[in-house]
């Protein structure tokens, strides 16, 4: 290995050890989120840098000199900043955050095209001249128009006989997933809640899709009815009336119909503050009941609020804590982040 | 390398050297974009000690010609002979642009003063260093080793620019160097001749010679003499200080320099250029010299354009000095000299000299660096730019006492010129010194306009 190499190495070691490190902190910053829907992730590492002694302000430009340009070789240097594949970055974050890997159930719907070079065409670039073809044509017209003597075996191409290789699109399965999210406005909610479940989820749709590449997102708001938002209206705060967690519910049910099992691993994740309607709560365990085999997870999320909980964890615990299938947890603050998201996604 | 390159190599060197340049044998090399990367990481040498930070940087240059940010054109190092590395790819023309300017360069590296003590063989130097940390990590662990690297890297600054002219004294009479020492390689030295034990505490008060005697910024040579450390660690830390006195002149000419290579790669290669080429010299040109943000090509260049044109219509001396400003745009009288006072400007200035004698007000406006109405701020801002200059844009820093308060503590002092500190990044480096020194440590400066002790280990 060239030393250059060596080192390249050893700095993308202590890169990931420092994700690892920082996952938690990572977890929270929302700067990330927006980086984080490209390729690359780009990670500043501070303590990465060599401190020096240095001028604590930019030193007098003078004479409309401007400032330092790229040629620089003054002090301070510049903070690494690393730069991971998306990729790479959430199989850190995952490892550091034992997140659970997700199991396709199905081989899914036929989708992606694969290109490959199978078929053969009249026409194409010379480098995918298929020889072969070419000279079986050449014999072909020989043959036919008489021109073909055994005794001295000479074809010579011509136009009308070269062929080439040619790509042809073959369909491949592909597991795909659609991930529906739930959120309770019934006026408890507020910024700072909000601002959980926004990391919660955006954190769930990327873990969900470095697993499954061909993933929808659908969301729905609810107090006591529900109605379908798109996902920037999803996370605006706001205050509604009393709630009715089955409402919910039976929404997914119908949004969920157009993804059937047997092609999609269909995952619901439902936040709430837990304070269901009296009387609501034996509805919304007997839809669940209906929805929780189709599902790949159903991910309840009990946000503490201002005014302490309700108790619908409690009762859904009761009720279903034995089936598969269901991830329940509580996130009272940034504190429980890292463990509510590992069994939101069933570990 | 190509044929036709190697040809227009040696016809430039021809015209280098008739035009008066000097230079020792210089090997060019075509090497692809990774291995520029990898030569610029490595401060142009192919053999670095392994540190995570030369990672960093090659991934930086990597990526900054894969996005087209940025390429480095060409890559020259001051040894003997004076190695050239040039991008590959690029056209005939660059090639020759790049040739006609490193030859200027090895003009500069042999005849500018600042130069002189500088060692011709760095590319062995390198190797030792690089062979003699690789044996540390085999014998003291990677980690242990990478971590304290760290350390002392924190501390590179920490030298004093002038050491290598000091030394070179002392070489002249070895009379002076105490009996019983060998002379090894600096980073040896603990191995072969290790100090004398430390004075005990007791006597250390009474000890009439201070520690160090005088006020050093050498702090980097003090710890490697001084400090608690194992000898491979003494080691590391000659290594770090001897590779960064190895850059200061390069640092310190940076304007100069290029000016010069600019100058020269002009003046040789626009009388052979064909019509299309010529074209082509334009746009490369334009882009080297482009005005924005500081750019050390296009002030180097054009002050020494400034410089000869002076010289040439006569305008120095007592007489021209005591004109008014007005009058002296216009004042000539020939005498030619123009490119004799080049070279002498190219053997005897850094940029700081360079600057300080011919960046005149004149200039400044001519070049539009100063707007009339500004033209009363001129001095002010000349001293802005000096300072920026001085001492590679780095705060000076001495090491007053190594027994402070008689409790073997650390002192250090800043010149503080009016620009104060960087607070954080200052106690990250009290901190490691106080890791090295294992006593605290304590540097004298100014916060917020008030004079401050700062204290690391205290």
């Amino acid at each position: 290995m060239r030393p250059i190499e060596r080192d390249l190495l050893r700095f993308k070691e202590i890169v990931r050890g420092e994700v690892k490190k920082r996952a938690r902190e990572f977890l929270t910053r929302e700067e990330l989120f927006g980086q984080v829907e490209g390729r690359l992730v780009s990670i500043p590492l501070p303590q990465l840098e060599l401190p020096k002694i240095v001028y604590g302000e930019p030193l007098g430009e003078g004479l409309g000199l401007g400032g330092p340009g790229t040629e620089s070789l003054g002090p301070g240097g510049h903070v690494p900043v690393a730069e991971l594949e998306l990729e790479e970055f959430l199989d850190l974050m995952g490892e550091a955050l034992r997140l659970p890997r997700l199991r396709p159930k199905g081989e899914g719907e036929v989708t992606e095209e694969a290109f490959r070079y199978t078929t053969i065409a009249r026409k194409g670039p010379r480098g995918l001249r298929h020889v072969r073809r070419t000279l079986k044509e050449s014999l072909k017209r020989a043959l036919i128009t008489g021109e073909y003597r055994p005794e001295e075996p000479l074809l010579v191409p011509e136009r009308e006989d070269l062929r080439y290789k040619a790509p042809k699109a073959k369909p491949r399965p592909h597991a795909q997933a659609v991930v529906l999210f739930a959120l309770d406005v019934s006026g408890s909610m507020r910024e700072e809640e909000l601002r959980l479940v926004k990391t919660l989820s955006f954190w769930i749709t990327l873990w969900i899709k470095r697993h499954f590449p061909r993933l929808e997102r659908r969301y729905l708001l609810h107090d006591a009815e529900a109605w379908e938002v798109s996902e920037e209206e999803f996370f605006r705060a706001r205050e509604g009336g009393g709630t009715r967690l089955s409402s919910a519910l039976l929404l997914a049910e119908e949004i969920l119909k157009p993804y059937p099992e047997a092609f999609y691993n269909r995952y619901l994740y439902h936040f709430s503050d837990g304070e269901n309607w009296q009387g609501d709560t034996p509805q919304a365990l007997e839809a669940l009941r209906r929805l929780l085999p189709t599902l790949a997870l159903y991910g309840y999320a009990q946000v503490e609020g201002p005014y302490g909980q309700g108790r619908f964890l409690e009762d859904l615990k009761e009720a279903l804590g034995k089936e598969e299938g269901l991830a329940a947890t509580e996130v009272r603050g940034k504190e429980d982040l890292p463990l509510a998201l590992r069994r939101l996604l069933g570990g | 390398m190509r044929k036709e390159l190697r040809r227009w190599a040696e016809r430039l060197r021809e015209r280098a050297l008739a035009e008066g340049l000097s230079f020792p044998p210089v090997l060019f090399e075509e090497v692809g974009p990774e291995e520029m990367a990898m030569l610029a990481a490595y401060g142009g040498f192919p053999r670095r000690y392994p540190h995570w930070r030369f990672g960093s940087e090659y991934l930086r240059y990597r990526e900054t010609y894969r996005y087209g940010l940025g390429r480095i054109y060409e890559l020259v190092v001051n040894t003997h002979p004076v190695r050239a590395y040039l991008l590959e790819g690029n056209t005939l023309l660059a090639q020759k642009l790049v040739m006609a300017h490193v030859y200027a360069h090895a003009d500069f590296f042999q005849n500018n003063l600042a130069f002189k003590p500088i060692p011709k063989d760095m590319h062995e130097e390198m190797a030792h260093h690089a062979a003699f940390v690789e044996k540390a990590m085999e014998r003291h662990g990677a980690r242990s080793v990478e971590e304290f690297l760290d350390l002392a890297l924190s501390l590179e600054n920490l030298i004093d620019p002038q050491a290598l002219y000091i030394q070179r004294k002392e070489d002249a009479s070895p009379e002076e160097r105490p009996p019983g020492r060998l002379r090894v390689r600096p980073y040896l030295d603990p191995y072969v001749n290790p100090p004398p034990e430390p004075p005990k505490e007791a006597e250390e008060g009474a000890s009439p010679t201070p520690l160090p005697p005088r006020p050093t910024r050498d702090i980097l040579g003090f710890l490697a003499r001084h400090a608690p450390l194992a000898p491979w660690q003494k080691g590391i830390l000659e290594i770090i200080r001897e590779e960064s006195l190895y850059y200061v002149p390069q640092a310190a000419t940076k304007i100069l320099n290029e000016g010069w290579a600019t100058y020269w790669h002009t003046r040789l290669l626009l009388p052979l250029l064909s019509p299309q080429e010529a074209l082509e010299f334009a746009e490369l040109q334009a882009g080297l010299l482009a005005p924005h943000g500081f750019n050390p090509y296009r002030l180097g260049y054009l002050l020494l354009k400034e410089v000869e044109d002076r010289w040439d219509k006569g305008r120095f001396g007592p007489e021209y000095k005591a004109l008014p400003l007005g009058e002296r745009l216009t004042y000539e009288r020939p005498t030619g000299e123009g490119l004799k006072k080049l070279f002498q400007v190219r053997t005897i200035h850094t940029d700081l000299g360079f600057l300080d004698s011919f960046l005149t007000p004149e200039f400044a406006l001519r070049q539009r660096l100063i707007s009339p109405e500004d033209l009363p701020r001129f001095a002010e801002a000349k001293k802005a730019l000096l300072f920026r200059l001085t001492n590679g844009g780095y705060p000076i820093v001495e090491l007053v006492d190594a027994n402070y308060g008689n409790r073997g503590e650390l002192l250090l002092e800043h010149a503080y010129e009016g620009v104060e500190l960087d607070l954080r990044k200052t106690k990250a480096v009290l901190e490691n010194l106080h890791r090295l020194w294992g006593r605290p440590v304590h540097l004298r400066t100014v916060v917020e306009g008030k004079e401050a002790l700062l204290s690391a280990g205290g």
